[in-house]
């Protein structure tokens, strides 16, 4: 590879890239926490996969300018159906339920895809997004929709973390479980929209989930998740697109920024998985006697009696 | 029986009923009462799980709520927080809806209602407790921080302020969680089995700290399987039957002061098919038949 960084990312183009994967991090860092925490990773799934007929939609009658509201409108639609679906079973999450919404919205944006002329090439930028030719017009759009995704989840973050926490505790105290659950999935839907355009539908689901993951394998402290699920999307961003645009000019074909992304993204939380198989493995080994003596009296010890 | 203190008890009452409020040893005019029930029924989808509830408890009052599973001790702790459905009847919490009164209401929740994979500290579960009144984005402050850290020294926690929560014991994670109940200075708590599956040594912890809330003029309300917990820490006992079947919704079997209510009688009649200990007897009751 020939290119450095800096070569790379001062085309417009790939500055726009760039830009558009460090609004896309700090929005799924900060979404990520209430996903990760309440275990939603399944209904994202879901998410993700409501909004392709919502694209398909608003593609066919409003064009390119069309996208957004219609995978804002899917998307919001979606949210609401799944948290009332959850809430039905307790919270748990109806996985039959969602698992039939979710491919039954699937087929139907397929079959509105197909009628359109240009097929396999919408399909394709649906599917895979277009990372590396993400317009102005659009990049205002992400930003505008991470913002509010964002905005939504930091008015409602003491409230997620209590109803995370405690559901029980949560009601007890008097705050509305429902308006909660309904605004994390209203900042879900909206990050989901966000990163739709850059990596598609099929990838989309990776930056809402894999971030947050990596930083709950590398830290216990709660005031690291966040910065650190950020940064690895943003590292494996900026590295994507770096090697994306090398290798598809040294090899004179196109590949995928928005897949290599993922791919990145994937392979930070294979290395997080072995890192903490390796803290335990460590711990056993070494210091075991002594930590497990420390667990010990940190259980038993100290405190009132 | 003797009263938790060793004497009869006069500093609050259930007034069983409107019709006998003669045997409140505070009917001479107390303020007014901390939770007041005519002829209440709560339960879920119009469905009764508790009726027939007609009491007052009286401010700085400690009611053990005593009864066998299926006899409705939690969805009636649920319906004085509004949270169960009034199926019928009248309910006033602290002269108010129970709805309106959560803000002045401390709770702890059953222990199996944590997650306790979250990442969260001492510090932040107790911190919890003061959100309803904080609201989305005022900063806690050093009146909350202090109101926190007292919280947490109060249930004798102070080293594990910053420790995870779920590396405590299980007695500490309760204890945590009765310091989120007081953070925001709650005028009634209400105690969902607290002592469940404790060691003696959290348990006896948890009972001086309920003891002294109720000194402090606090009314507590306490649900228990465990009569010797209601003995020590309590000056009322309110005893729940369940129904003879399942359709039938749980209803009160005695209530009053502690030596007039936990008698064994009362103690048989709500216990049925069981085996209590009470006062150093050990009691098998047998299921009443109609």
């Amino acid at each position: 590879m020939d290119y450095t960084l800096v070569e790379v990312f001062s085309l417009p183009f790939m500055a726009r890239a760039l830009a558009t994967v460090v609004v896309l991090a700090l929005a799924a860092g900060v979404v990520g926490l209430g996903i990760s925490f309440r275990e939603l990773e399944f209904v994202s799934d879901g998410l993700v996969h409501a909004v392709f007929p919502g694209l398909v939609i608003g593609a066919a009658v409003g064009g390119s300018a069309g996208l957004l509201p219609g995978a804002v409108g899917a998307a919001l639609i979606a949210a609401v159906l799944f948290t009332v679906l959850g809430r039905r079973t307790n919270g748990g999450g109806n996985d039959v339920a969602i698992a039939v919404v979710l491919t039954g919205l699937f087929s139907l944006g397929v079959v509105l895809v197909s009628q359109q002329h240009s097929y396999v090439s919408q399909l394709q930028a649906l599917l895979f997004g277009h990372l590396l030719t993400v317009t102005p017009e659009q990049f205002w759009q992400i930003v505008v929709v991470a913002v509010l995704a964002v905005g939504i989840m930091l008015l409602t973050l003491r409230a997620q973390l209590f109803r995370a926490f405690d559901p029980v505790g949560f009601a007890a105290a008097g705050f509305r479980p429902l308006a909660t659950d309904l605004a994390l999935a209203a900042a879900t839907a909206l990050l989901t929209v966000a990163g739709v355009q850059a990596l598609g539908v099929l990838m989309v689901v990776a930056l809402l989930t894999v971030p947050m993951a990596v930083a709950r394998l590398l830290t216990r402290r709660f005031a690291l998740l966040i910065p650190i699920a950020v940064l690895v999307p943003l590292a494996a961003g900026s590295l994507g697109l770096w090697w994306s645009f090398a290798w598809s000019v040294d090899t004179g074909g196109t590949v995928s920024a928005g897949a290599v992304v993922v791919l990145l993204l994937v392979a930070a939380y294979g290395i997080a998985v072995l890192w903490r198989l390796a803290g335990r493995a460590l711990a056993r080994l070494g210091g075991g006697a002594d930590a497990g003596a420390a667990r010990s009296g940190a259980a038993t010890g100290g405190g009132a009696r | 029986m003797p009263s938790p203190d060793g004497d009869a008890r006069s500093d609050g009452a259930i007034c069983v009923d409107p019709s006998s409020a003669h045997e409140s040893p505070v009917a001479d005019g107390a303020g007014e009462a901390a939770v007041r029930l005519r002829n209440a029924a709560f339960g879920y989808a119009s469905r009764a799980r508790v009726a027939r509830l007609n009491l007052e408890i009286e401010p700085g009052s400690a009611v053990a709520l005593i009864g066998p599973n299926g006899s409705g001790k939690s969805t009636l702790l649920r319906g004085i927080l509004g949270l169960a459905e009034r199926v019928e009847g009248e309910v006033e919490v602290l002269g108010t809806s129970p709805a309106r009164a959560r803000r002045r209401t401390g709770t702890l929740p059953q222990a199996d209602t944590r997650e306790t994979e979250l990442p969260v500290t001492v510090r932040q579960v107790v911190r919890m407790g003061l959100y309803r009144e904080l609201g989305a984005l005022r900063p806690l402050g050093r009146t909350g921080r202090d109101a926190v850290d007292a919280a947490i020294e109060r249930v004798g926690l102070a080293a594990f302020a910053q420790r995870r929560f779920g590396e405590l014991s299980g007695g500490q994670q309760q204890r945590a969680i009765l310091a989120r109940a007081l953070v925001a200075n709650p005028q009634l708590l209400l105690l969902d089995e607290p002592f469940n599956g404790l060691d003696r040594e959290n348990r006896d912890t948890l009972l001086t700290l309920v003891a002294e809330l109720r000194e402090e003029g606090r009314t507590v309300i306490v649900s228990t399987h465990d009569l010797e917990i209601a003995q020590r820490a309590c000056t009322h006992a309110l005893l729940l039957s369940a129904g003879h079947h399942p359709e039938e919704p749980g209803h009160p079997a005695a209530y009053g002061p502690l030596d007039s209510a936990l008698t064994l009688e009362a103690v048989e009649h709500a216990f049925q098919d069981a085996t209590v200990e009470l006062d150093h007897h050990t009691v098998t009751t047998t299921r009443e038949t109609e």
